[in-house]
């Protein structure tokens, strides 16, 4: 049996000096960091179980942000009525996200940290793969499958790609992260979370060894009530995005105002397409005009060997996203 | 027909399954039970050069690390199943073709940890036996092995395949009739294509595992299993030993789609280990560990090339079908057999080959000669139909036939046109408009596209046993298996039905080595075999009381011509209208219970069938006997609806309508060929065993990667029986339906992907990729 200290602290002050002294891994729902341990790709020393700290669970609408505690229960959250009518991106991304019974037991904190699910990082018997052994070589680059890898944001490292949803809400509506750490508690842009793999893909965000996740913040916006999050996925429920796309729209008349795009199942890392939101400012959003905001959004985008149709699926749904937004701005579903 | 036939009786069983009380094989754990565990090999091909164990022994608890060198009488069983005996009715070939050929579980002709050679990836290399299943995987973890690797491909290439068998019309497996390119040359319209499906796994929800306990030289082994005699006489075999010595237990399965009908090398490795050890040993193999431990349904190939004239008659039918099997065997599923028992057509060629690549051996899921034939046969139909500007059902009523076209003999019975008609109906194919696009909703481009369906009837030598008490309880004993299906139900049903008793008091125990004789359940037979021999046992029940109170100096029956007295629900009629209740006439004898055998036995067997059955192996009189041939018959509907912006497919409607002889429980039926039909959406849409080339592994070895239909896939599914009486496939009519229902969805699926959109997809699966 593969042994690790389990540690249950009571209050924060303990959980970031077991996390310290032990060098372990926070553990929230458990359903990223158990998974990996499972199937031998961590193998902490340590699990920091940061659940009895019950001051983190719960959100909050506010007038000027929305904030959602680390340990915040997917489905709690997807599941706020009000939550629904005032900031749909924010809950569509969850509802859609994994299975009823996953979004049971995971916590928000957990869910922006997730890890890729590139099978050759998840299955040991391959011996190369930078991100889980630095300096192996990429099996996906040499040769492997591909289909389901990050058409932006890749690197000669790794192009695995970043599976979750609820990030691109929080990316395209410029949310904060606040985590408390050996260095004290600090507020990080979300979009400064994630790293690009460049030559480190094994350094996945900035966030130091032991530095908790408190909350997460959103700025209430009105293009938070015209938002969508649209994900596209080979079946109905419990798969991960193919390509997804959140985005908001506020209109004035009938020119844009504010837009937010961001795109989820192609990049390394949560993703803002800011050219193509600039690319909507100051213009109508005809149907048009989202299909080419969808097509500069993939713009710099590199296909690998069968994720083609990512870059065309991905403009698409952008484009869809759109559509539904503005819908919304005036007032529809 | 007595009043329990042909009704839906709930499972006799699942109070047990839902309250976690019925016992599955690992339930078991003999007292001082060890645990096993696997170690694979992560390179595909080569040799295996070096192991370093020691980490594994210095884990706390475990306590043997056996490697090739240290396991003890590890012995195999090759060629011993459909390779032997059972192939040679199933697929008829002569000796020396049967030496170059194998098919399915348990006759790999290449075991694992016999040598150094590594012949495909996920090989088992080691076998860690511990105190905890915790330390016996994790020692497996710690199993350090080095290689020399050697090139690996795990495709086939379908341009490198080979014929299997003899190349010509001895053995089925090259079939000419007529002449196809004289067919091709009078043709108005020909389609000629190419269809692909990919290597798919069963992915049962019951994990495999293998319990082994020896006492002295006797063994007990608990194990799920489609086919507890296959597995006890394999073990018995490769043992040598009496096959009264080994005890195969396996009650209940959680599911087994062809996963779980032969003898393995983990179950051959914990009978060695529990040796070894001198104490019980179980094995869980884990879920990745089952994509290369057991068997999977091959890719395949399949050519078309089908001519008609201007009024849709086929003039030329030509199907080439290669799959892939691994480099030391030779497994076929020959779908050619079906696909040519379609259509009437004066020209007909068909041919079976194989291609080569580095995996373990494939084998039989659901639906093993049909699913991936029929996407082929009947996506060309619907293309054939299109070149025409014909209604592709019209396509189908104009080549129905009553006769098979190759074998020239007629149906037992054949239902085809009256299930298309009746889903045609239900379904509202009417409302279709045959143009491309033409039916959109909002943002959703909609298509209805339909197919055939068919599966050989399949019948095999049974006996059981059953024994009737004057108190009103029978028990009925056969080696027969709950593969999760309802069997035990309708084997109750049937004697409750013939003997005149509830359902519920009558007790069925199935799925040990040492019960009487019946089939494996795969090919859909044991309805139809080991119910056959069930209601035999009945009537012989029936027979022998009425000769014994006809005997009597008093009673109702007494003095009657035991000849002119029959069994109808229950009560002994005699010809002059005297009658009694069974149940009385057991309680006037002396004994007051009673029992016998039942056998069924069909007189299209030979005496060869008879005894490979009996072996554990395939002896099948069917689906074409010299007089007749067998088949279910059905057709699907469906309604696709692709989405403009998210191009993603669904399935909000799919209804089948299918005959197949007598509905003995039109519940469990029911759920037989919905079951079916959902897979068939899986099939279409979802399931995929994806490949790593360059290492030549298979990649998504999981449920959460590998995409099965989820419940908000399955939207509105009906499922319509049609009632047909079929005199001639054994004495209670019954066809199987385990596997009818998947048989016709792809192809429905795709060729509704084409009229919604116009794509025409001749690939499994159909994804949101294709759709771009
Ligand atoms: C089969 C499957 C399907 C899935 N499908 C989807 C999907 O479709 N879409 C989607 O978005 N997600 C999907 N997921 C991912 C799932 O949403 C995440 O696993 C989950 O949200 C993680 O939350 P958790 O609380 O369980 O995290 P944990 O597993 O407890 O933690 C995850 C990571 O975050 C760290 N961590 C957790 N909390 C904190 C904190 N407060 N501060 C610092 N570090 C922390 C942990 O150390 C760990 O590294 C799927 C997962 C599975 C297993
Ligand atoms: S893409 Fe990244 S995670 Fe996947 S194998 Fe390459 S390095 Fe590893």
């Amino acid at each position: 049996m593969r042994n690790f200290t389990y540690h249950s602290p009571r209050t924060l002050a303990d959980a970031l000096d077991a996390a310290r002294e032990s060098g372990g891994d926070i553990l929230a729902g458990g359903t990223t960091v158990v998974d990996l341990m499972k199937i031998g790709v961590r193998e902490p020393a340590a699990l920091v179980d940061i659940t009895g700290l019950t001051d983190l669970e719960g959100h909050e609408i506010g007038p000027n942000s929305i904030r959602f505690g680390a340990l915040a229960r997917m489905s709690v959250v997807a599941n706020d009525q009000e939550l629904v009518a005032a900031a749909p991106v924010l809950t569509e991304s969850l509802w859609k996200a994994a299975s009823p019974q996953l979004r049971n037991v995971a916590r928000l904190g957990g869910n922006i940290l997730q890890r890729t699910r590139c099978p050759y990082f998840r299955d040991t018997a391959y011996a190369q793969c930078n991100k889980r052994e630095p300096g192996s070589g990429c099996a996906a680059l040499d040769g492997g499958e591909t289909s389901h890898h990050a058409v932006l944001g890749g690197s000669s490292s790794c192009v695995a790609k970043y599976p979750g949803d609820w990030a691109q809400a929080l990316i395209a509506f410029d949310a904060e992260v606040h985590t408390q750490g050996p260095g004290g508690r600090r507020t990080i842009l979300f979009a400064d979370l994630h790293l690009m793999p460049g030559d480190t893909p094994e350094v996945e965000t900035i966030l130091q060894q032991g530095e908790i996740v408190i909350e997460i913040t959103v700025p209430v916006v009105p293009a938070l009530k015209a938002s969508h999050y649209l994900k596209a996925r080979d079946r109905e429920s419990y798969a991960f995005a193919s390509a997804s796309a959140a985005v908001g729209i506020e209109l004035d008349g009938d020119t844009v105002r504010d837009v937010r795009i961001a795109l989820g199942g192609v990049a390394t890392t949560p993703w803002r397409a800011s050219a193509a939101e600039d690319s909507l400012k100051g213009s109508p959003l005809t149907e048009a005009t989202a299909r080419e905001a969808g097509r500069i959004a993939f713009a710099e985008a590199q296909e690998l060997e069968g994720s083609a149709y990512k870059i065309k699926l991905g403009a698409d749904v952008v484009a869809g996203a759109l559509m539904t937004a503005k819908s919304r701005a005036n007032g529809g579903k | 027909m007595a009043q329990t036939i042909n009704t839906a009786v709930t499972r006799t069983d699942a109070p047990r399954k839902v309250t976690g009380t019925a016992t599955y094989a690992a339930d078991f754990m003999p007292a001082g039970m060890l645990h096993g565990a696997l170690a694979t090999s992560s390179v595909a091909v080569g040799t295996l050069t070096g192991m370093d164990i020691s980490k594994a022994e210095a884990e706390p608890g475990v306590l043997a690390v056996f490697t090739r060198e240290t396991l003890p009488d590890y012995k195999s069983v090759k060629g011993f199943y459909a390779g032997g005996p059972g192939s040679a009715s199933f697929w008829p070939m002569n000796e020396s073709q049967l030496r170059s050929y194998s098919a399915g579980p348990g006759s790999a002709s290449f075991w694992p940890m016999e040598d150094a050679r590594i012949r495909y990836a996920g090989q088992p290399i080691a076998y860690v036996v511990a105190e905890t299943a915790a330390a016996a995987r994790r020692g497996a973890q710690l199993i350090e092995a080095t290689y020399d690797i050697a090139e690996s491909t795990i495709a086939m290439d379908p341009a490198d395949s080979f014929v299997i068998g003899a190349g010509d019309d001895s053995d089925g497996m090259v079939i000419t009739k007529g002449d196809v390119a004289e067919g091709l040359s009078v043709a108005t319209q020909i389609v000629d294509s190419e269809y692909v499906t990919p290597f798919q796994h069963h992915n049962p929800m019951e994990m495999f595992s293998a319990t082994a306990e020896w006492r002295g030289d006797r063994l007990t082994v608990w194990m799920p299993s489609q086919s507890v005699k296959t597995l006890r006489s394999g073990i018995a075999k490769a043992y040598d030993m009496s096959e009264t010595s080994v005890r195969v237990i396996s009650p209940f399965v959680g599911g087994a789609f062809g996963s779980k009908a032969g003898v393995t090398p983990y179950t051959m490795l914990t009978i060695a280990a529990a040796k070894a050890m001198g104490a019980p040993v179980r094995l869980i193999v884990t879920r990745p560990q089952m994509y290369t431990v057991a068997t999977f349904r091959p890719e395949s190939v399949q050519r078309f090339r089908i001519g008609a004239d201007a009024a849709g008659k086929l003039t030329a039918f030509e199907h080439i079908e290669i799959s892939q099997t691994s480099q030391f065997d030779a497994v076929v599923n020959p779908g050619t057999h079906i696909t040519r028992a379609m259509y009437a057509c004066p020209n007909i060629h068909t041919e079976q080959r194989l291609s080569r690549s580095d995996t373990n051996s494939g084998g039989f899921m659901r639906a093993p000669n049909e699913m991936q034939t029929f996407f082929g046969l009947e996506s060309a139909m619907d293309e054939l139909a299109i070149k025409l500007g014909m209604d592709p059902v019209e396509l189908r009523r104009v080549n129905d036939t009553d006769r098979h076209p190759v074998a020239d003999v007629p149906f037992s019975s054949r239902s085809l046109m009256e299930s298309y008609d009746a889903v045609a109906d239900s379904f509202g194919w009417a409302n279709r408009t045959p143009e491309v696009g033409s039916m959109t909703d909002g943002d959703w481009l909609v298509g209805y596209g339909c197919a055939t369906a068919t599966y050989p009837t399949n019948i095999l030598a049974s006996n059981a046993r059953v024994r009737m008490h004057s108190t009103g309880e029978a028990y009925i004993e056969l080696a027969a298996h709950d593969v999760g299906t309802g069997t035990y139900t309708i084997m109750a049903q049937i004697a409750a039905a013939r003997l005149g008793l509830p359902v519920e008091a009558c007790d069925v125990v199935m799925g040990e080595g040492d019960m009487p004789v019946a089939p494996l359940a795969g090919g859909s037979t044991t309805a139809a075999s080991a119910g056959s021999a069930v209601h035999d046992a009945c009537l012989k029940i029936g027979r022998q009381i009425a000769a014994q109170v006809s005997a009597m100096s008093e009673g109702p029956l007494s003095g009657v011509d035991p000849a002119a007295i029959t069994l109808e629900n229950g009560v002994l009629k005699a010809s002059g209208g005297q009658s009694q209740p069974l149940i009385e006439a057991l309680a006037s004898t002396a004994t007051g219970q009673i029992e016998v055998i039942g056998e069924f036995r069909h007189k299209a067997m030979t005496d060869q069938m008879i005894k490979t059955t009996f072996q554990g192996g395939y002896g099948s009189a069917g689906p074409v006997t010299p007089e007749m041939a067998m088949f279910a018959f059905g057709a699907e509907m469906v309604e696709v609806r692709v989405h403009r912006w998210t191009h993603e497919i669904r399935v909000p409607r799919l209804h089948g309508a299918f005959a197949a002889g007598t509905i003995l429980n039109r519940k469990t039926a029911h759920s037989q060929l919905m079951g079916g039909m959902i897979w068939g959406i899986g099939s279409a849409l979802h399931e995929v065993t994806e490949i790593d080339t360059p290492r030549a592994r298979f990649l998504n070895t999981n449920i959460a990667e590998y995409l099965i239909p989820v419940n908000a896939d399955v939207r509105e599914i009906r499922v319509e029986m049609l009632d047909e009486r079929d005199d001639y496939v054994n004495p209670l009519g019954v066809k199987g339906i385990g596997e009818l229902g998947i048989v016709g969805t792809a192809a429905a699926i795709a060729n509704a992907v084409y009229h919604a959109t116009g794509k025409r997809l001749r690939h499994l699966p159909i994804r949101t990729s294709d759709m771009v």
